[in-house]
């Protein structure tokens, strides 16, 4: 929390802005419980989640604060910050951070062909093909699914998380540019 | 209505009733209890899981901070009527979302309270406190509150439905036990029945008809055995008075044969008493047709004699007087006869007056006088000075005495005959003792023992050679002995006798009056001495009327002489007379009859009334109104005495003749009361 109240905010007071992703990191730790990935997307049965962030990283460290320590069914979590061209299917989970909205088509395009949870922070974004988009709702941090993204990526969501989520699909246009 | 008098029959519905109905209301309550009870726990249990499946399902919105679906999910409580609020905290304790039954915001929800891990019951409500937790994670807690509505609504309808099933129990009840107690009330009615019958209709034939072989039937059994019991006796009793019945008959029969028996038994008795009353009055008869002739030859030869003692012709006196005395002797012995008839009938009656003794004694001795000097014997008296007075009979007193005193006399010659007098005291009474002495014959032991009885003079020979009738002695004793007194002997042969006599000095009166009868013959009134005072003079007897005149007219009356009642009623009325002298057999009106009417009559009630009867009955006499009483044949001299009380009464002249008369008729009287052994006025 003191770190989150030490880092400047972008576009908001630094403490609103922290408070936000303060919340959107703990959403990140419930998402993972309600997740299943397919069997061999963890090389062991202790293997850790690996949680890629890529873009310019809107926590600030929240979100290794929160994580640290947490495990979901005896997996702890791993928190990287990704450059240009790293394999981005070596993360379980990737946030793309609203700074890659230009890039998105294409990042999500790496993504494709693997297990990978993508949880992002920009209108849109799962109407381009993301599984998880952060929205704001009256000041309240909402999520919008796409269910037809995650059947894609192999990822099963429980539908208690899919009763709390907005359900959305991918733009035919968008979708069919995107494969 | 009082429990305790409530038929068998209430009794036993009623403790049938309350004791099932006891049961039935303590077995329904305990089963409500425990339902209740169970059921509280089971709709806290379901409560509880309703909070875990709440919790589940808004653990992932309270996770993702989803406010509206945890309102959401809260809102699906709707269809749980009983829930009334529901509240998800936040972990830092704050109302994340809530669900209030009718949206009413409810101020009094409570705080998160962590340490409630469970249901608890708040006042009428049951609550609960769940945690609940995000795959592990504690995300808040949810809180229910149930208002019990549906245990409430259980328990009204469980209460209904126990109420109902009592009511239909009850009923069934009653429907059994109206059944079931005939078993016990029906032989006690008709036990009762039975006795009602007994006892109102005595009907012991009857028998209680037994239902059962129990207590009660037993108890049947020995009212049965009773009954016969009762009946037998009953029976015994019908047999015994049937018999006492007939006995009674035999005994009526006996009692109205004895009846019979008693009423002829009282007609023999009437006519026995007929007899005696026809033997009393040919006795009555008999003395009055004795001494009517007797009065005419003891008056006219007392009259011829005074009439030749006044012409002088002495010689022929002695004849007369032998006539007078055979006369008086014969008086005497009718006298003593019809006396003892008296006293043997039970006739005689006592006339008690009180008297001087000594004056009485001397009297007696003195008429005697001659008597005893005839045999030249001396009289010795000897009175004791404390005599005083007696109540007795003095007539018959005077009888005894001189009866003893004439005895003695008879018997002694040239010795002395003494009189002694004295009062004794026994313990219970006071005595006058009259003893009469001589030195005569005496009398011997065997004789002394029949000297009392009638007809026994001591020898057969002595009443030739002394004469009497031998009745002297035994009216004395007779006499004696109806006065209270007695009369006892003391002699030795030739060595004199000694009768002593005891009367009491108050004797008491045994009154028996004699009914007297109308008789006689028609009579001509007779007057005669005009001027001086009138004595009237009723009787029916012509002789006693004439004698009776010139006896009176020689003392110096005016005589009225009436020969029956009536006419001496209309000749008093007339005359006013100073005395009436009055017969009481007469034929028309009796004596008795006349003295009431004259007594009856203010006019005539003071004239003095002498009677002068042959009937003795000087109590009658006296209790009528009579001064005096004189029985026929009349002493002349105490008839002079007797009027002379009553001379001037009414203030008539020629008093000095009249006294004159009267001395002299009382000089001659004495020289004929010498002899006259019936010295008597009644």
């Amino acid at each position: 929390m003191c770190a989150t109240l030490a880092l400047p905010a972008r576009g908001q007071s630094p403490d609103s802005n922290s408070s936000e992703y303060l919340i959107k990191a703990g959403f990140i730790y419930n998402f993972v419980k309600l997740m299943q990935w397919p069997a061999g997307a963890f090389a062991q049965a202790s293997s850790p989640i690996v949680i890629g962030v890529i873009g310019a990283d809107p926590f600030r460290g929240t979100l290794d604060d929160v994580l640290k320590g947490k495990e979901v069914n005896g997996r702890s979590f791993v928190v990287k910050h990704l450059k240009w061209g790293a394999d981005l299917k070596d993360c379980n989970i990737v946030f793309l951070s609203a700074s890659e909205s230009a890039h998105l088509d294409d990042l999500l395009r790496l993504t494709k062909g693997g297990p990978v949870l993508t949880i992002g922070d920009m209108p849109g974004f799962a109407q381009r093909g993301g599984i998880i988009n952060f929205v704001l709702q009256d000041d309240r941090v909402r999520f919008e699914i796409n269910v037809e993204a995650a059947q894609q990526a192999n990822i099963a969501i429980s539908s208690r998380l899919l009763a709390l989520a907005k359900i959305v699909s991918p733009a035919a246009a968008d979708g069919r540019k995107a494969q | 209505m009082n429990l305790k008098n409530l038929s068998i029959k209430g009794k036993l519905m009623l403790i049938t009733m309350l004791t099932s109905s006891v049961a039935l209301v303590l077995l329904s309550a305990s089963f409500l209890v425990y339902d209740l009870i169970s059921f509280r726990h089971v709709i806290s249990e379901d409560l509880g899981t309703q909070a875990e499946i709440i919790g589940y399902n808004s653990a992932a919105a309270m996770a993702f901070k989803d406010a509206s679906t945890a309102t959401a999910t809260l809102q699906a409580l709707k269809a749980k009527e009983d829930v009334v609020a529901a509240v998800l905290y936040g972990t830092d304790g704050k109302v994340f979302a809530q669900y209030v039954r009718g949206n009413v915001t409810r101020p009094d929800l409570p705080p998160d309270d962590t340490s409630i891990n469970g249901y608890r019951f708040r006042g009428s409500y049951l609550e609960v406190f769940h945690p609940v937790s995000f795959n592990g994670d504690p995300v808040g807690t949810l809180f229910l509150q149930s208002d019990m509505n549906q245990w409430s609504s259980r328990a009204k309808n469980y209460a209904v439905f126990l109420g109902l099933f009592l009511l239909v129990s009850a009923f069934v009840a009653l429907l059994i036990a109206s059944r079931l107690q005939i078993l016990i009330s029906q032989p006690i009615l008709r036990l009762e029945d039975t006795m009602k019958v007994v006892s109102a209709k005595r009907n012991y034939e009857v028998r209680a008809l037994k239902f059962y072989d129990d207590e009660i039937g037993r108890l049947i059994d020995g009212f049965n055995t009773m009954l016969a019991e009762i009946q037998q006796r009953d029976a015994a009793l019908q047999g015994a008075n049937d018999e006492l019945k007939t006995r009674t008959q035999e005994l009526e029969t006996e009692i109205s044969h004895r009846k019979k028996t008693q009423e002829e038994l009282l007609g023999a008795k009437r006519a026995a008493e007929d007899a005696s009353r026809a033997k009393s009055a040919f006795l009555a008869n008999m003395s009055h047709e004795l001494r009517t002739p007797l009065n005419a030859i003891i008056g006219y030869s007392e009259m011829i004699e005074e009439e030749i003692q006044d012409s002088g012709q002495i010689q022929n006196v002695q004849d007369v007087k032998k006539v007078q005395s055979a006369g008086k002797h014969l008086l005497a012995l009718i006298n003593d006869v019809l006396d003892l008839s008296k006293i043997e009938a039970g006739k005689m009656a006592l006339s008690l007056e009180n008297f001087e003794v000594a004056a009485m004694v001397q009297e007696v001795t003195a008429t005697l006088q001659p008597a005893i000097a005839k045999n030249s014997n001396a009289l010795q008296l000897e009175l004791s000075e404390d005599l005083g007075t007696m109540r007795s009979d003095i007539t018959k007193v005077r009888q005894i005495l001189s009866n003893l005193l004439s005895n003695a006399s008879k018997f002694t010659d040239h010795g002395t005959i003494s009189m002694h007098v004295d009062r004794v005291s026994t313990s219970d009474r006071q005595w006058i003792r009259f003893r009469v002495c001589d030195t005569g014959i005496g009398i011997s032991t065997e004789h002394q023992a029949n000297l009392f009885k009638e007809f026994a003079q001591a020898d057969v020979s002595i009443a030739r050679k002394y004469g009497g009738t031998g009745l002297g002695l035994a009216i004395s004793h007779r006499f004696a002995q109806l006065m209270g007194g007695s009369i006892s002997v003391e002699s030795e042969p030739g060595e004199g006798s000694v009768f002593t006599v005891l009367l009491p000095i108050q004797a008491t009166a045994d009154v028996a009056g004699a009914t007297p009868k109308a008789e006689g013959t028609p009579a001509v009134a007779q007057e005669t001495n005009p001027g001086a005072e009138t004595i009237l003079v009723i009787d029916d007897d012509p002789a006693v009327r004439d004698l009776m005149s010139r006896f009176l007219t020689k003392i110096g009356f005016h005589v009225v002489a009436a020969a029956g009642g009536e006419e001496g009623l209309k000749l008093a009325k007339r005359v006013n007379p100073v005395v009436i002298t009055l017969d009481v057999m007469m034929p028309d009106v009796d004596g008795w009859g006349v003295l009431k009417r004259l007594k009856a009559d203010p006019a005539l009630s003071k004239i003095p009334v002498i009677m002068v009867t042959i009937v003795d009955n000087e109590v009658a006499g006296i209790n009528l109104g009579a001064s005096s009483y004189l029985v026929k044949p009349v002493d002349r001299d105490r008839l002079a005495e007797l009027i002379e009380q009553y001379r001037g009464r009414n203030g008539s002249a020629d008093h000095q003749a009249v006294m004159a008369g009267v001395e002299r008729a009382a000089n001659e009287g004495k020289t004929s009361k010498r002899r006259d052994p019936r010295y008597r006025s009644n």
